[in-house]
């Protein structure tokens, strides 16, 4: 099957037009040589499969997550490039556009935020950039779709790959000539752009190129040519040389394609952006947004949904499946499994579906609106005195929904150590499935205020993490360097339903399928330990094997103050997925 | 002066970039900032917290410990 890459910088709607362009189903993978995962769909029109790259600025990665790109342009040459360029921001778009043309292979342009571009009085003759750059060029605008079915059929024509090429000056053209010749027919790239990528700094390029070149010529030819170059007193060293020879030829381009006149529209993000980062105003409305969110997640929405489920969950459902059972003749055996062990299991966690979906919805709000950048703004200051950044803060609130996706939104954070702290830390936030086993003590201690005591106790995890934190980063995970926090701000949007919808199911999907598999398959086994005992089957609960292994460990927890059967055997089976406690107490307690 | 000086709502533009930590040098070339861009002061949070800034109608942050050792001259 024919495999085409989508790339492009972050921020760019490079998500969005990947949902565009795919048909709904898509499957994860792992990528070569790296265990991060990689998003692949398969292209509306034919049968092309569509690769979704992170977002990067440079081929030159800074981080583990832009890593990615490199090495699979590196291992598996896509026989398409889809370029998302931000046509609001085309000088920096144009710098990864520059390399990607230089890989070789064919490339097609998506100019997206043309909208956005010409509010601010930017105009791009399309036409003149797409014949500068020797490749088509789709105006698009991801975010609603149009445009994609253009995208969709000059990718069904056969693009040729584009002559496009920069003059880098007569040092660097000297020192690719040299790779050149070394190379001869050997690698099935194009020469000179590992020649370029290798000049630039690039250590996967680098570590790929010593293959065919022994390492120590590279090292002394990457420093003579850098030597010559300090020489002419244009530049302190070989990459800004080379990012310099670039940005003067797309400073050029932009010269020649676009027209830019002057124009005062109200910027809307930096009037919000002047209340929501507000010196005394900014942390107080981050957390009034917080409270919200649980509010309607528990209290106002999400509890409402959730009681209707559970009755109709114990009431229609369960008094239709008795009577079912009853007139197919099934056994006591049967309907125990069924009634006991399924329906008050599987049901028990089920009923927190509607809390957790509302909940991802606001997660994915705070995200497509531009809010999430914001919060790692605010949050820095509080991060970075125990020794974290304020990007780890968005792996945190992602786990709140679930760790294993919070984990990996861990890989934008370049520092390694930081990247290594975040890692620790964020199995310690209130994952969804803590929350169902919250929600449950929540609602079993306390009859009012039960909102606030979820929040306290999501905040105590969160006190948790950080004081562990600073313990961490002052102890073995020590570091003298500074660590680099830049984070691009981009501007304020709508969030759109479709985006949001698909977004809050991606999120949520895992939990509804834990519900099928695991939940499912561990509710049975636990009524089979309360159903069973030494003997024989329809034993009483307490002289169950249930009772036995809970009786047996319940002394470890006799000290915090709970150490009957019941507890020990839940906290057992929590082992095997958290919301398991939930269900393995409705089974006990039934 | 250095960019921490610079007033909320004032442009400047920057001249020297050498002083600060090479991967954040780097990011912010990734962003098409670097020596003789425009950088304006959107924010500032308090307690020495991170600084709201704008270069080609591009908004970004960055940290107090930074913003210091950026040199910017006012044109």
């Amino acid at each position: 099957m024919k495999s085409i890459a989508l790339a492009g910088n972050p921020n760019t709607g490079k998500t969005s037009l990947f949902n565009m362009l795919t048909k709904s189903y898509e499957y994860v993978g792992n990528w070569t040589g790296v265990t991060v995962e990689k998003k692949v769909g398969k292209l509306k029109s034919g049968d092309a499969e569509l690769v979704d790259l992170p977002g990067i600025y440079s081929l030159n990665p800074l981080s583990k997550d832009e890593g990615v790109s490199i090495h699979y342009l590196m291992n598996e040459m896509p026989s398409t490039i889809i370029n998302i360029v931000d046509g609001s921001l085309l000088e920096r778009n144009l710098n990864l556009t520059v390399q990607l043309l230089e890989y070789g292979q064919p490339l097609l342009i998506g100019l997206n935020m043309v909208d956005i571009a010409k509010s601010r009085g930017i105009r791009i003759d399309q036409k003149k950039l797409a014949k500068l750059l020797g490749v088509p060029v789709v105006p698009i605008i991801a975010r609603t779709g149009s445009g994609c079915d253009e995208v969709l059929d000059k990718l069904d024509q056969s693009v040729s790959p584009s002559t496009f090429q920069i003059d880098y000056g007569e040092i660097i053209e000297q020192a690719i000539s040299v790779i050149d010749a070394r190379l001869e027919a050997d690698p099935p790239y194009h020469h000179r752009w590992l020649a370029i990528q290798f000049l630039e700094g690039n250590q996967v390029v680098k570590d790929k190129l010593s293959a065919w070149i022994p390492e120590e010529d590279l090292n002394q030819l990457y420093d003579q040519t850098e030597k010559r170059i300090k020489d002419t007193g244009e530049s302190h060293s070989l990459p800004s040389y080379i990012y310099k020879a670039r940005n003067e030829r797309i400073k050029a381009i932009i010269g020649d394609s676009v027209h830019v006149e002057q124009n005062s529209t109200t910027n809307w993000t930096e009037k919000i952006d002047r209340i929501l980062l507000n010196r005394f105003l900014g942390i107080p409305l981050f957390l009034a947004v917080m409270y919200l969110v649980f509010q309607f997640t528990f209290d106002w929405l999400g509890s409402q949904i959730s009681d209707q489920l559970d009755g109709f969950l114990s009431g229609p459902v369960s008094d239709g499946l008795t009577w079912l059972l009853t007139t197919c003749g099934a056994s006591s055996f049967i309907k125990s499994v069924v009634l006991e062990g399924i329906v008050s299991g599987v049901g028990g966690v089920l009923v927190f579906v509607p809390q957790i979906f509302i909940l991802f919805f606001f997660i994915s709000w705070l995200e497509d609106s531009g809010y999430m950048a914001r919060i790692a703004l605010l949050m820095d200051r509080l991060m970075s005195s125990v020794g974290l950044n304020g990007k780890a803060f968005i792996p945190m609130i992602i786990g709140f929904g679930c760790n294993v996706p919070g984990i990996m939104a861990a890989r934008t954070i370049e520092h390694p150590k930081e990247r290594l702290l975040t890692i620790l830390l964020s199995p310690l936030m209130s994952c969804s499935a803590r929350l169902t086993v919250y929600a449950l003590f929540a609602a079993a201690f306390f009859s009012s205020h039960q909102s606030l005591i979820v929040l306290s106790l999501y905040v105590l995890s969160i006190v948790t993490a950080l004081l562990l934190a600073k313990l961490f980063s002052s102890t073995f995970l020590k570091h003298e360097d500074q660590s680099a926090f830049v984070i691009e701000l981009p501007p304020y949007r709508v969030p759109q339903w479709r985006i949001l919808l698909r977004s809050t199911w991606e999120k949520g999907k895992g939990f509804v399928r834990k519900a099928g598999t695991f939940i499912f398959g561990g509710s049975v086994v636990i009524w089979l330990l309360s159903y069973s005992g030494p003997s024989g089957f329809d034993v009483e609960m307490n002289q169950s094997f249930l009772a036995i292994i809970g009786n047996a460990i319940a002394p470890l927890f006799d000290p915090i103050g709970f150490g009957n059967w019941q507890a020990g055997a839940s906290l057992l089976t929590g082992f095997l997925a958290k919301e398991v406690v939930v269900s393995t107490m409705n089974i006990n307690d039934a | 002066m250095t960019l921490s000086e610079l007033e909320e709502g004032l442009q400047a533009r920057i001249i020297d970039l050498s002083g600060i930590n090479p991967l954040v040098r780097r990011r912010l070339l990734d962003l098409g900032i670097l020596e003789g861009s425009m950088i304006r002061l959107i924010h500032r949070l308090p307690l020495r917290g991170a600084f709201a800034l704008e270069v080609n109608h591009q908004e970004f942050g960055l940290r107090y410990a930074e913003a210091k050792r950026i040199e910017v001259e006012v044109v």
